[in-house]
């Protein structure tokens, strides 16, 4: 009997008694704090793999493949971009390289209006009719001339118009600029002529009432 | 007011000529112009010599005497407002024991009472 009271004052010791959630509590915010891991304690990179979701990361997968996509474009487009504007390059330094050395007389279409124009008609029947053509085709030119040279003399009379104008406008601008008289009333100037400036002022303000 | 005006009334306020404060009498303090008058007023105070101080202070009907509150007002603002108060204050003092108007005195009175508290 004695040997029994004895083990029961042992294993329950006034703590526990007094605070048996003491424990379990500590345990909860902290269940290392009376750990010792004797040095033994794994670096942070590798402590917080473990934590990580197994879950593939989107994001990376994402960006991923718009990278290789951009790549690909890079290695596709400035082929076709330089080709195109080679393409374009070409094609205008011929059209340049045409039109500097080719007469109007000789452009196709013109050349092949003119050559039916020009070409008698052996039909015997419209003989008149060919003749006729060739009249029509001579007054056709004959008037785009008249044209030409009526255009040509309005633009010279226009131009003969704005110069008038403009020397017009320079004759006013000069005449206005002139009329502007400069600042003159200062303590420089006579107390006589001050005072006949101001009379005429006065007299300016009752005729304007 | 009218810009050429003003700028003849400046240019008579800089002169040194005695001429000038005449002309701005003239023409300046008798103009039906109430602002013409208080230009002209405030520039013979600017003046600040004997005789264009005494226009503002001893005339009956200009300066600080001006039927125009307006005018006066600011006539005596701008006497306040000078740097030497001698030559107002002797005219002041004149104003007060020998001028004949009571009512021109009385002006003279209030204006040196503003002086001394300012």
């Amino acid at each position: 009997m004695a040997k029994i009271i004895k083990v029961g004052s042992q294993n329950l010791t006034p703590n526990k008694i007094a605070n048996p959630f003491k424990t379990s509590r500590n345990s909860t915010t902290n269940p290392f704090k009376y750990n010792n891991f004797d040095g033994n304690t794994l670096p942070f990179e590798l402590a917080a793999d473990v934590f990580e979701t197994k879950s593939p990361n989107k994001l990376k997968m994402i960006a991923s493949s718009v990278t290789g996509s951009m790549n690909k474009m890079k290695s596709l487009l400035p082929e076709s971009i330089i080709n195109f504007v080679n393409r374009v390059r070409e094609g205008i330094s011929s059209a340049w390289d045409y039109a500097k050395n080719t007469n109007v007389s000789d452009i196709p279409a013109i050349k092949a209006f003119n050559d039916v124009m020009n070409t008698p008609i052996h039909i015997p029947a419209l003989s008149g009719l060919s003749e006729s053509m060739t009249s029509i085709g001579k007054g056709i030119t004959s008037n785009i001339q008249s044209v030409g040279k009526g255009i040509s003399s309005r633009m010279e009379f226009l131009n003969t118009d704005v110069t008038d104008i403009g020397k017009a406008m320079a004759d006013r601008w000069t005449s206005l600029i002139s009329s502007i008289k400069p600042n003159r009333i200062s303590s420089d100037m006579p107390v006589a002529e001050l005072r006949q400036l101001w009379l005429n002022e006065i007299e300016l303000e009752g005729a304007v009432a | 007011m009218n810009r050429n005006v003003l700028e003849i009334i400046d240019a008579l306020t800089a002169h040194q000529d005695d001429e000038s404060i005449r002309v701005l009498e003239e023409l300046g303090t008798n103009s039906p112009d109430n602002e013409v008058r208080e230009y002209t007023s405030r520039a013979l105070v600017r003046k600040n010599v004997h005789d264009s101080l005494k226009i503002v202070i001893i005339n009956q009907g200009k300066g600080i005497n001006d039927l125009s509150p307006a005018v006066a007002m600011s006539t005596i603002n701008e006497i306040l407002a000078l740097k030497d108060k001698s030559e107002v204050v002797r005219i002041l003092d004149d104003t007060i024991s020998m001028h004949s108007d009571e009512s021109v005195k009385e002006n003279a009175r209030s204006v040196k009472s503003l002086l001394a508290l300012s």
